[in-house]
């Protein structure tokens, strides 16, 4: 007798947990798609699947490295996930590397003012694929409490970001957490935003 | 600490326990070389250009509250329109010099131009004044003659506009729900 | 052009060292420019030199800071600063906030003494209100601005040890971070950006458990201390990669506007806490370091014994607070304070003034003030332009970090990369300060 598995339609049956990947859950509206999964198309056909993959994808989850991108006060907080209380290096990234030839992940923490922009898309371009951007704080992810001519309104206008980590500054908690949802996107087989999302393509 | 001798001195004013002192524009080296070598105020703290277009415009009403509330025995004093004096000119530039001796005293040095009239450059005084002369052209727009290197500093080399002005925009997005008149 | 020529006598009280270097130059600022140090006539379009950019994006540039200079092999022969990478407009931004809603912005210009700033801004605001601050709101904002010194000294040297390699001093540094960040947490809710000043004293009471934390922390906090000089302080490495690097007289440094630590250790005895005191400093007791050297061994020793004075400060401010338990902690001014909420239950006034604070904004009489502080990097100071109306007109914070990274070239004189890199953190510069 053959063993039906139930059908995979849904992120959460990949393995995803983040509320906001996924929201709404539960209640009335949970029955169909949430936003990002309507934005990523059919399932079957973006995630990577196969055995192999999902081996890969299980490496890179569990081993991202970020570079060193610290621009304002995100930055002090980035530094201290990386000291002994707030250990990132027990979730895989083990060392935050200086050159972004290096680095799997970057870490936009800080505003972004429009002169910065420009070594910041630089920086992004040499990072070597996959490569997967979090935006850490109010400022990365939207300009924050900057709504002016000198602060660029959101990182996501000039590089694509896999996750956004509120907060002002975020608590190590938060960016560990955020970490953490970004290693159960790869693991689930969700390819890097760049993929998805068209950010400044030229 | 008499500031009579002080070349180009045009108004000394006392308010919340601080000396401006306003002076010539034309002759603001000469004074600056009199209060550093004079009376010893060889640090300059700041240099802050300050923009006056549409003072008084705002319309600010009311009673100012102090420590001890509001005094029921002043007649007049709620909702009293009192509109700021008006200025001389659109911009003032302020020198804060300090002296480094017993009782810190302080002193500010205003001189005040119009826009695009330029200010002689106060670096051969204080070399300190370079990038406080730069972040001045650079916000404010305001010239300063003599200096070696007067270029942006903190904007983009390209950028247009001097974004502290009161008629440059603040920019940024239109959002809802801000709170912004 | 040094200021060596003086008419007025140099008080000796202030000037403890020499001012002019030892081998009797007057000065090492590079002229025409002062903060660019060109490469030497003979030696300019030469092949042996080229130029080499730092940044901005670097991993020990201290954030946001573009160094471009002229290498001749490991040797500096010019250097430039270009800053302006992390230019958020805080004083535009400010000047279309509410007096009270303004408050979150300044916390985030120099974001590691980021009570400092918030309190020069509250300092300027009850200066032109003449407002007068109950005496716990005095001890508490001087209690938070010492743990606030011993913050930014301990991520100055987490840092700057990274920097030039001592890896351990990040470590043990931001393990005693962590402790004063959990007090922050525990009596205002944030680690950073507590925004727990307000006009008129303080937002919230102290919490109950919060004395004994603190005077845990006070106890640990000498040992720590202990722990970075027994990493540093006769480190053969570290001295020889920090004495006699980086030397700027005394002169220079007051040419230069440099304030705080960094012209503490040219042998200025000059600490506005002393000499010019606000808040609780006039009633506690504790010394200033001052060292003659001028190099970046200096400014570290200087940096390393605030650390042990703001202990001492905190410490005697701790006391005074366990006596002042109960009073209130915010002025009593309605005009400009909030109402207590219990008030507006039962007080029609009270009710009216919350809701006038809360949307048009209290307002500050017409005027202008220059409030400086002695802030963990030097001189940082706020001068206010007030239209008498419910939002400021003008503000600028000067920032000791901008005058720091300008006199950068000065120091650098016949340095190599090495030493550069020492150089430019012994300074503490935060970008976020000098850019604004």
């Amino acid at each position: 007798m053959a063993r039906s598995r139930p059908k995979k339609t849904r992120l959460a049956d990949y393995g995803l947990n983040s509320e906001r990947l996924l929201w709404p859950r539960s209640g009335a509206a949970a029955k169909g798609p949430g936003a990002f999964e309507n934005e990523l198309g059919p399932l079957e056909d973006k995630l990577m699947l196969t055995t192999v993959e999902k081996a890969v994808r299980w490496a890179q989850g569990s081993s991202i490295w970020p570079d060193t991108f610290g621009l304002a006060c995100c930055a002090i907080e980035m530094m201290s996930i990386v000291s002994s209380r707030y250990d990132i290096a027990r979730f895989g990234a083990e060392v935050f590397r200086s050159s972004p030839r290096q680095a799997d992940l970057l870490i936009v923490s800080g505003r972004v003012s429009h002169k910065m922009a420009g070594p910041l898309r630089q920086i992004y371009d040499q990072m070597l694929e996959p490569k997967w951007v979090m935006a850490m704080g109010a400022c990365a992810s939207s300009a924050g409490m900057f709504n002016n001519y000198a602060v660029l309104q959101g990182v996501d206008k000039i590089v694509a970001v896999d996750i956004y980590v509120p907060g002002c500054p975020p608590r190590p908690e938060a960016v560990i957490e955020g970490i953490v949802r970004l290693q159960e996107k790869i693991k689930a087989g969700l390819p890097p935003a760049y993929e998805y999302r068209e950010v400044a393509i030229t | 600490m008499s500031y009579d001798g002080v070349p180009g001195l045009l108004e000394t004013r006392e308010a919340f326990g601080e000396t401006t002192l306003v002076v010539e524009t034309a002759r603001l080296v000469e004074a600056c070389e009199h209060l550093r070598d004079e009376h010893g105020f060889a640090f300059l703290a700041d240099i802050t250009p300050t923009d006056y277009l549409g003072w008084g415009t705002r319309g600010v009403a009311g009673y100012i509250g102090t420590a001890d509330g509001r005094d029921l025995n002043a007649p007049g004093s709620q909702g009293l329109h009192k509109l700021p004096e008006p200025k001389p000119t659109r911009f003032s530039v302020n020198y804060h010099l300090l002296a480094l001796r017993q009782g810190a005293p302080r002193v500010r040095v205003q001189v005040w131009v119009e826009d695009g009239e330029p200010v002689p450059s106060v670096v051969g005084v204080w070399p300190t004044a370079d990038w406080h002369e730069r972040e001045a052209w650079d916000m404010m727009g305001i010239r300063f003659d003599g200096h070696p290197n007067l270029v942006r500093i903190l904007m983009d080399d390209d950028w247009e506009g001097h974004p502290l002005r009161k008629d440059y925009p603040l920019g940024g997005e239109p959002v809802r729900f801000s709170g912004e008149e | 052009m040094a200021t060596t020529e003086r008419r007025v006598a140099v008080d000796p009280d202030v000037y403890t060292a020499p001012t002019t270097y030892p081998d009797g130059r007057p000065t090492k600022i590079p002229s025409p420019v002062p903060s660019v140090r060109e490469v030497p006539e003979d030696l300019r379009g030469s092949d042996d030199v080229m130029q080499v950019n730092f940044g901005p994006n670097h991993p020990s540039t201290h954030g946001v800071l573009r160094l471009v200079v002229d290498l001749r092999g490991e040797e500096v022969l010019g250097m430039r600063a270009v800053i302006g990478y992390v230019h958020t407009g805080f004083e535009k931004n400010m000047e279309h906030k509410q007096w009270w809603k303004a408050i979150t912005y300044p916390e985030r210009i120099d974001y590691v003494a980021y009570q400092h700033n918030e309190l020069v801004f509250v300092l300027a605001i009850e200066k032109l209100l003449g407002m007068e601050i109950p005496p716990k709101a005095l001890w508490m904002r001087t209690l938070m601005c010492e743990l606030n010194r011993i913050h930014s000294h301990l991520v100055w040297a987490g840092t700057s040890g990274l920097e030039l390699g001592a890896v351990s001093m990040f470590w043990y540094a931001f393990r005693e971070r962590d402790m004063i960040l959990d007090l922050y947490e525990l009596v205002s809710g944030y680690r950073m950006h507590t925004r727990y000043f307000q006009t008129g004293g303080l937002a919230e009471d102290i919490p109950v458990g919060f004395y004994d934390e603190c005077r845990k922390f006070l106890e640990w906090m000498p040992k720590a201390v202990d722990d970075y000089e027994s990493l540093l302080t006769a480190n053969a490495i570290y001295l020889e990669r920090t004495r006699g690097v980086g030397v700027i007289s005394a002169d220079d440094a007051v040419a230069l506007g440099l304030s705080g630590p960094n012209l503490r250790a040219s042998g200025v005895d000059w600490d506005l806490r002393k000499r010019d005191p606000y808040l609780a400093y006039d009633q506690v007791d504790f010394s200033v370091p001052v060292a003659s050297d001028g190099d970046v061994w200096a400014r570290f020793a200087v940096r390393l014994d605030e650390m042990r004075q703001s202990v001492r400060i905190a410490a005697q401010c701790l006391d005074r607070l366990e006596e002042l338990q109960g009073e209130p902690w915010i002025a009593d001014d309605r005009k400009v304070v909030l109402p207590p909420r219990e008030e507006l239950h039962t007080s029609m006034e009270s009710l009216i003034h919350h809701f006038k604070i809360v949307t048009e904004g209290y307002r500050v009489p017409e005027g202008e003030v220059y409030v400086p502080i002695e802030s963990p990097r030097g001189e940082l100071a706020c001068y206010l332009v007030s239209e008498g109306g419910p939002k400021p007109w003008r503000v600028k914070f000067r920032a000791p970090s901008f005058l720091a990274t300008a006199a950068a070239p000065t120091m650098i004189e016949g340095t190599l990369v090495a030493d550069l890199i020492a150089v430019v953190a012994s300074l503490d510069g935060v970008m976020g300060e000098v850019d604004r």
